[in-house]
């Protein structure tokens, strides 16, 4: 999907990047350098998500925002300098974003998404976006997935977290390592005349638009049997998206109490509706959802990060489709829901 | 401080958080990412220290250094990087290495939580023990490639970081590195030891001559290859390699003739070597192959194509004349340290390893791939630092919440296991090994050698190499003879004695003590005739805690009560030797504060 990736590596970036490149190898390297990358929603997550593409080396990062940077967004969003508040979340961003690493192009865009045709989303090979509405996300997964562009989205609410992904049709290469015997000389006995040799494999996965995920049939037999596993996770994110939805915010960590009230019979809402069993949705998962805490963009925003190394250099089996963050048991896990 | 906005964390984290203090060990790509949550946090009081300054290929990673940065402390840049994030916080940074007398275990007792993102066994094992010491909870991290691991260390509570034995390095026997080698990486071990026995530091276990005492060619052979090479060879190995080398001034073509003509010559010499092997061929420095192939076509890195045998003596001579400049810049007595990311170092191995793999018939390699195996390098990735860092400080918080119990160790998998799970938490603590020789009650460790053979000298290095001791004091139990003393001048005298001369015999038990890791050990002698080294035995009668299944991914595989291996054990299973460290230039963040050490503490190799 990624075009010109002819060209050599320049010795400065095969300098910065040789770790990287013993890890995932030259073509994956240059698959990378050649990508453009959206990312839509400057939150500590957008941050970290920013921060990690940036310094894998891609071509180029635009960042999307049209919020103003607010005290709440310092407890995890490093990008934007604390002397920027009241100053637009993207545009505050730049200059760091842009010191991580002088070699990837990095703009800004102000307009808010629903204000940006369709086509603008589709002059990038991938889109992450982060503090969307439900509709918004499903909008440009549509536009993305009828383009064949990569589409991830994912959110973080205080600890807990949640990736999404929608990479259509999506060819990869995996490596697999094997066992071989091999035997040079006498010194060679039966354990250390085994050689691991790894071999390339061409896969194949696809993908299913967020709107099919979220809108998994709870009441089939096969979903049924994933209640037994006992982690609620995808339900605590239903919760949160529906709050935003309904609030137009997020919960806020100044009406903690009333926030919290409103999500717990929000869930109870949920609970009955799916009729899922009763207290499956612990009390725990919905209260520390306030504010992006430091920690969890981290994590989440790796594995974000991760993915979009994945999906452009088509390199490993990318995570299909859905990724949660569960803090309490501090689990993370892929499940793949809407298919 | 820590409550810019109230409401994010409930009251008892919020408070807890603003009167913690931490100490971050290490400021590489998980330092780094560490530092940064706990700064944004609002962790109001935090050190952090690292000896390391900042090289280019951290970039890609240790995201608060940039360009600019490169040469400078990577623990005063952190530091400076992560004010600008939040400028309220207090960060004391500190350019040093962990292992000093300057960080004591009055030192970490200040802390509330230690957080280790280190890159090297030595540095862990010696915090582990200060963290045990001053009871400070310990919150160890590691990523290797796409993999990672968090795990919290609590005297009492939880197994210490050495409480199962780690997998051991991977060792070579020496004939093979000095006879017959069969793979590429014995034939860059042994350029490895060239260099250091040309420029480096000169260590009678790294000779890369003929090893004329290899039993496979016991008898005749060695005898007659003696007597009919014996006025070129027999006289040079008599000489220092460096001093001849010298002699020569260091003239590539000599050399190139000894090392690649003369010595092979006389290991073909050596026949019974090569009754089932394929023999060597010797090379001449005029006649090389492919001094007139036409340039080829080559994709990808310039470091990924493969030289011609002809380029790698080019390489070697324009690498001699490099190394011998910079040798000849120092003051008498100095010496170099074989480094990864020196040009010239690199090169040299890089030559030498090929022409030497050539003559053998072992594939010769690329330099970008000699880098990763002779430099060690387990490649560290942004993604994956950021996630095990993460996770770190969430476990952290958990901790300063009281959730010690609930705090079990988290493992990053490279792939998700067969439930989906992409980070697996174990579902409990480990509880210690009563039986670990760091943090049991009563430590206790079976040192196994021939008293007969092993001297003082070699006792002290089974305490430190063995027992990761700094400084060890010894006195036999019982009688409060002091056998060795940290003391500079106190025992050296008796360095060349053996155990028995001194009067140690089987079953004897000394204490060791290293003060400053606060550090008692009782150490079992056991006489072994056959020994040729020594070995650490530990007890086998009351198994180890086996580790979980596949919760432990890359690190702790081995879960079986062996024998800690010393010197002299047989070759490791490569398989089992993967440990989870964050890599970074090995052995970065130690500086030992009584001696100094080369870096080429990653093979070991042992004598015939
Ligand atoms: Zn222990």
């Amino acid at each position: 999907m990624v075009e010109n990736t002819d060209v050599e590596l320049s010795e400065a970036e095969a300098e910065q990047y040789d770790r990287q490149i013993r890890l995932w190898g030259l073509e994956s390297q240059k698959r990378l350098r050649a990508s453009k990358v959206l990312i839509i929603g400057l939150s500590g997550l957008g941050a970290e998500t920013a921060k990690n593409i940036i310094l894998s080396g891609v071509k180029s990062v635009c960042l999307l925002d049209n919020e103003k940077l607010k005290e709440i967004d310092l407890y995890s969003q490093f990008l934007a300098p604390p002397d920027k508040i009241g100053e637009n979340r993207a545009e505050a961003s730049l200059q760091r974003a842009r010191a991580l690493n002088p070699m990837v192009e990095v703009s800004s865009e102000t307009r808010a998404v629903d204000n940006l045709p369709d086509e603008y989303f589709t002059t990038f090979d991938i889109v992450c976006a982060t503090g969307l509405k439900q509709e918004q996300l499903e909008r440009i997964n549509n536009v993305c997935r009828d383009n064949n562009k990569k589409f991830l989205c994912g959110d973080v609410w205080g600890m807990f977290g949640y990736m999404f992904a929608d990479l259509v049709d999506h060819e990869y290469s995996e490596e697999i390592v094997q066992h071989k015997a091999v035997k040079r000389g006498p010194d060679d006995n039966e354990k250390n005349a085994r050689e691991t040799v790894s071999i390339t494999v061409k896969r194949r996965a696809i993908y299913v638009p967020l709107q099919n995920a979220l809108s998994a049939d709870w009441r089939k037999p096969e979903l049924r049997s994933r209640l037994r596993r006992g982690d609620p996770s995808y339900f605590v994110l239903k919760i949160l998206l529906r709050f935003r939805d309904e609030q137009n915010r997020n919960p806020d960590p100044a009406k903690r109490k009333s926030d919290t009230e409103t999500l717990f019979r929000m869930r109870d809402e949920l609970v009955k509706e799916l009729s899922l069993p009763s207290g499956f949705i612990s009390d725990e998962l919905l209260t520390d959802v306030y504010g992006v805490v430091a920690g969890a963009a981290a994590v989440v925003g790796g594995v974000i990060g991760q993915e979009v190394v994945k999906a452009v250099s088509q390199r490993e089996p990318p995570h299909n489709n859905m990724f949660f963050f569960n803090p309490v048991k501090c689990v993370g896990f892929v499940e793949l829901y809407g298919q | 401080m820590v409550a810019r906005v109230a409401g994010v964390f409930d009251e008892k984290l919020t408070e807890a958080i603003a009167n913690s203090k931490i100490l971050v060990v290490g400021a590489g790509g998980i330092g780094c990412e560490i530092l940064k949550n706990l700064v944004l946090t609002g962790f109001p009081q935090i050190e952090i220290i690292d000896l390391d300054t900042i090289d280019v290929s951290n970039l890609n990673r240790q995201f608060l250094f940039h360009k600019e940065h490169v040469g400078k402390s990577k623990a005063q840049v952190a530091k400076d990087s992560a004010l600008s994030f939040n400028p309220n916080v207090n960060i004391v940074a500190h350019h040093d290495s962990v292992i000093s007398n300057d960080y004591g275990v009055s030192y970490f007792k200040q802390f509330n939580i230690v957080m280790n993102a280190l890159d090297n066994r030595v540095a862990r094992n010696h915090v582990n023990r200060m963290c045990l010491a001053a009871n400070v909870p310990l919150v160890e991290t590691g990523t290797a490639g796409y993999a990672g691991q968090v795990e919290l260390i609590k005297k009492g509570l939880t197994q210490c970081y050495e409480c199962q034995p780690k997998a051991p390095q991977k060792t070579f026997p020496g004939c093979t590195i000095r006879n017959t080698p069969s793979e590429p990486i014995h034939c860059i071990v042994w350029a490895k030891h060239l260099f250091n026995q040309l420029f480096g530091e000169e260590d009678p276990d790294q000779d890369v001559s003929p090893d004329t005492a290899d039993p496979e060619a016991a008898g005749e052979a060695g005898a007659s290859a003696l007597s009919s090479e014996g006025t070129t060879s027999g006289n040079v190995d008599r000489k220092s390699t460096r001093q001849w080398a010298a002699e020569t001034n260091y003239d590539a073509e000599k050399l190139f003739t000894k090392l690649f003509g003369d010595d092979i010559r006389y290991l073909l010499s050596m026949e019974n070597l090569w009754k089932k092997r394929r023999p060597p061929t010797p090379l001449t420095w005029d006649n090389l192959p492919g001094k007139d192939d036409p340039p080829t076509q080559h994709s990808g890195l310039p470091d990924q194509r493969v030289w011609s045998v002809h380029e790698c003596a080019q390489v070697l001579a324009n690498s001699c004349k490099a190394l011998q400049a910079d040798l000849a810049g120092r003051p008498e007595g100095d010496h170099l340290v074989w480094d990864k990311d020196e040009k010239s170092a690199m090169d040299f191995v890089t030559a030498c390893a090929n022409i030497r793999a050539f003559i053998f018939n072992i594939p010769t390699k690329s330099r970008f791939e000699i880098k990763s195996m002779a430099g060690n390098i387990i490649p560290a990735i942004a993604t994956a630092n950021a996630i095990v860092a993460g996770l770190a400080v969430l476990r952290a918080q958990a901790i300063l919440r009281g959730l010690t119990a609930a705090a079990t160790s988290v493992y990053l998998r490279p792939k998700v296991n067969h439930r989906g799970q992409l980070f697996v938490p174990e579902k409990a603590l480990t509880p210690p090994n009563p039986k670990c020789y760091v943090c049991a009650p009563k430590p206790e460790v079976g040192l196994a050698c021939n008293l007969k053979s092993l001297t003082l000298k070699d006792l002290t290095t089974a305490f430190k190499d063995g027992l990761n001791m700094q400084a060890p004091d010894a006195t036999v139990e019982g009688k409060g003879l002091v056998v060795l003393s940290s003391e500079p001048g106190e025992t050296d005298h008796n360095n060349d004695k053996t155990l028995e001369q001194i009067g140690l015999n089987d079953g004897c038990a000394l204490l060791v003590d290293d003060f400053l890791q606060n550090y008692e050990v009782r150490v079992r002698l056991q006489q072994e005739d056959d020994e040729k080294s020594w070995r650490l035995v530990t007890d086998t009668d009351a198994p180890m805690p086996a580790p979980k299944e596949e919760e432990k991914p890359a690190n702790g595989s081995n879960g079986s009560n062996e024998p800690k291996p010393g010197p002299s054990r047989t070759r490791a299973d490569s398989e089992s030797d993967m440990e989870i460290i964050e890599e970074d230039d090995d052995e970065t963040t130690v500086k030992p504060p009584k001696r100094r050490r080369t870096e080429m503490s990653d093979e070991v190799v042992e004598l015939c």
